[in-house]
């Protein structure tokens, strides 16, 4: 005797004529919900192999035609579930914020490049840094479609500094301790470069200390050359701020820091405040520790 | 435009392209009712290309593992009866459900192939396609089959060198992932897929 349970109904089978059965009705919202909820044991393949006459003996369906329009009905409506699910991840909001703040940057350099180019028309020999401030007290300024232009890159940088601000309340909401030791928009951007917050809780430390700097990595692999010290965790000031040849040993404890942290926010939700400071500890374990080799 | 049948029942070539019979479903080219199926597109195209024996026939139901957006999908699907198309990643299942909608022999599946959670839904299959780029393919392949493929049935599974080692040469990772392949399966014929992708292999193989 074997019992089976398939998406239409539950089957009884004795020497593989069927003893008791019970099919569904072809309601596709009812057949979801038994594929939602029922984790079904898998079954032989004699019986695999007879699911479709089986699901017409149940008088589930009629033909093996209906059998297979009925099937992909469910399977769409549990698709569609499915994807919305994944969407609704706190780290899909992040990651999508993340990668719009790239986007807005990218448009802001752009359109600040032609705003500078436009002030050259008007015979300006030099353009500062800032273009958008020099813009205001410049010859072009008087011309209204110049002026429209600006607007619209200073409307990217509201919109920025608005997304900015978005990802700190998901960051400061959903990884609290990745956010205190990396920063918001650091930890966003390293979430976004796993794939999730719970691919970054899995990843080892080593892997965070070099993720963004894969083309290094591979060309170390392959060729031999120098390993990468840092990949975007180089967005730290801790990192960036410190003396080239320090980089790499803090990228190392930053990194082992940041793991430990995407765990904590992954498996556990406590919150650490004292993260941050271990790792200032021992970098400036480390500069006074160079500081007494070099003098 | 000359149009003549490719050895494979349902694929057509049309001058040096292939193309399938249907509808167009996502912005490929079309010509007099033909979908031109390009090579740079889709692993399957460019296998079709070769002088490779395809085991691919019009009443086939077929489990398609790492789906994608489902390029490939919408062109097996002109071929053969029925294909189930598993797909995990939800940015690029979202392609693949909106085609699926609009073709009525694929079943799409959001899981993850390396554990199959439908297994009261998919019936037995007579092959097997697998395009995943994973380290751990081989068992992935071997798993499904143990399930899904029917006695004498075939796995067409494409091999990305690169996602499995990419510190090895193309050839020894080949050859390993064969040897795996061999526990479960007799190996057909092991096709490279140059030079549409670079270091990719196609295995066809057959379970005992």
């Amino acid at each position: 005797m074997v019992c089976i349970r398939t998406w239409f109904g539950d089957i009884e089978l004795h020497d593989n004529e069927i003893v008791r059965s019970q099919g569904l009705k072809a309601d596709v919202p009812a057949l979801a919900q038994r594929v939602r909820q029922e984790d079904f044991a898998d079954f032989d393949k004699r019986v695999r192999a007879r699911l479709r006459e089986l699901a017409i003996k149940l008088r589930v369906v009629s033909s093996e035609q209906e059998y297979v329009s009925l099937l992909r009905a469910v399977m769409l409506q549990i698709a569609k579930e499915r994807i919305i699910a994944a969407f609704a991840q706190p780290e899909a909001r992040i990651i999508q914020l993340i990668d719009g703040i790239d986007d807005i940057d990218q448009s802001i350099n752009l359109l600040s490049e032609r705003l500078s180019e436009w002030c050259l028309l008007r015979s300006e020999t030099s353009v500062p840094e800032d273009v958008l401030e020099a813009f205001v007290s410049s010859p072009s300024a008087k011309s209204a479609l110049a002026q429209e232009f600006a607007d619209s890159i200073r409307r990217l940088c509201d919109l920025r500094q608005e997304t900015a601000n978005a990802i700190e309340g998901e960051m400061r909401a959903n990884a609290p301790n990745l956010s205190t030791l990396a920063g918001e928009l650091l930890g966003a951007r390293l979430i976004a470069r796993a794939g999730g917050l719970e691919q970054l809780a899995r990843m080892p430390a080593s892997r965070i200390q070099v993720m963004g700097a894969s083309n290094a990595l591979f060309k170390h692999i392959k060729y031999g050359s120098k390993p990468p010290k840092h990949g975007v965790i180089f967005q730290h000031p801790l990192v960036r701020g410190n003396r080239p040849s320090n980089r790499g040993k803090i990228a190392r404890i930053l990194a082992s820091k940041i793991a430990i942290a995407a765990r904590l926010d992954f498996y556990s939700k406590k919150v650490y405040p004292e993260l941050l400071s271990q790792v200032e500890k021992r970098v400036v374990d480390l500069q006074t520790a160079g500081h007494a080799r070099t003098s | 435009m000359k149009v003549r049948p490719h050895q494979i029942p349902g694929v057509f070539v049309l001058d040096r392209q292939l193309a399938t019979k249907g509808k167009p479903l996502y912005g490929e080219g079309t010509f007099d009712g033909y979908r031109l199926w390009s090579p740079q597109r889709s692993k399957l195209a460019a296998l079709l290309m070769k002088p490779a024996h395809v085991p691919l026939a019009p009443e086939q139901v077929v489990l398609y593992l790492g789906a994608a957006s489902g390029t490939t999908v919408s062109h097996l699907a002109d071929i053969v009866s029925l294909v189930y198309a598993v797909e995990f990643a939800p940015r690029v299942a979202r392609d693949l459900v909106h085609l699926s909608e609009r073709v009525d022999n694929i079943v799409p599946l959001i899981s993850d192939a390396a554990h199959p959670d439908y297994g009261a839904i998919v019936e037995l299959v007579d092959l097997i396609y697998q395009d995943i780029a994973q380290p751990r393919q081989a068992e992935i392949a071997a798993t499904n089959a143990e399930l899904f493929l029917r006695p004498q049935g075939y796995a067409c599974i494409i091999i990305k060198a690169r996602s499995i080692d990419v510190t090895a040469k193309p050839k020894t990772v080949f050859k390993r992932e064969v040897k795996k392949l061999e526990q479960l399966f007799e190996i057909e014929g092991v096709y490279g897929l140059e030079p549409f992708y670079k270091a990719h292999a196609a295995v066809i193989a057959r379970l005992a």
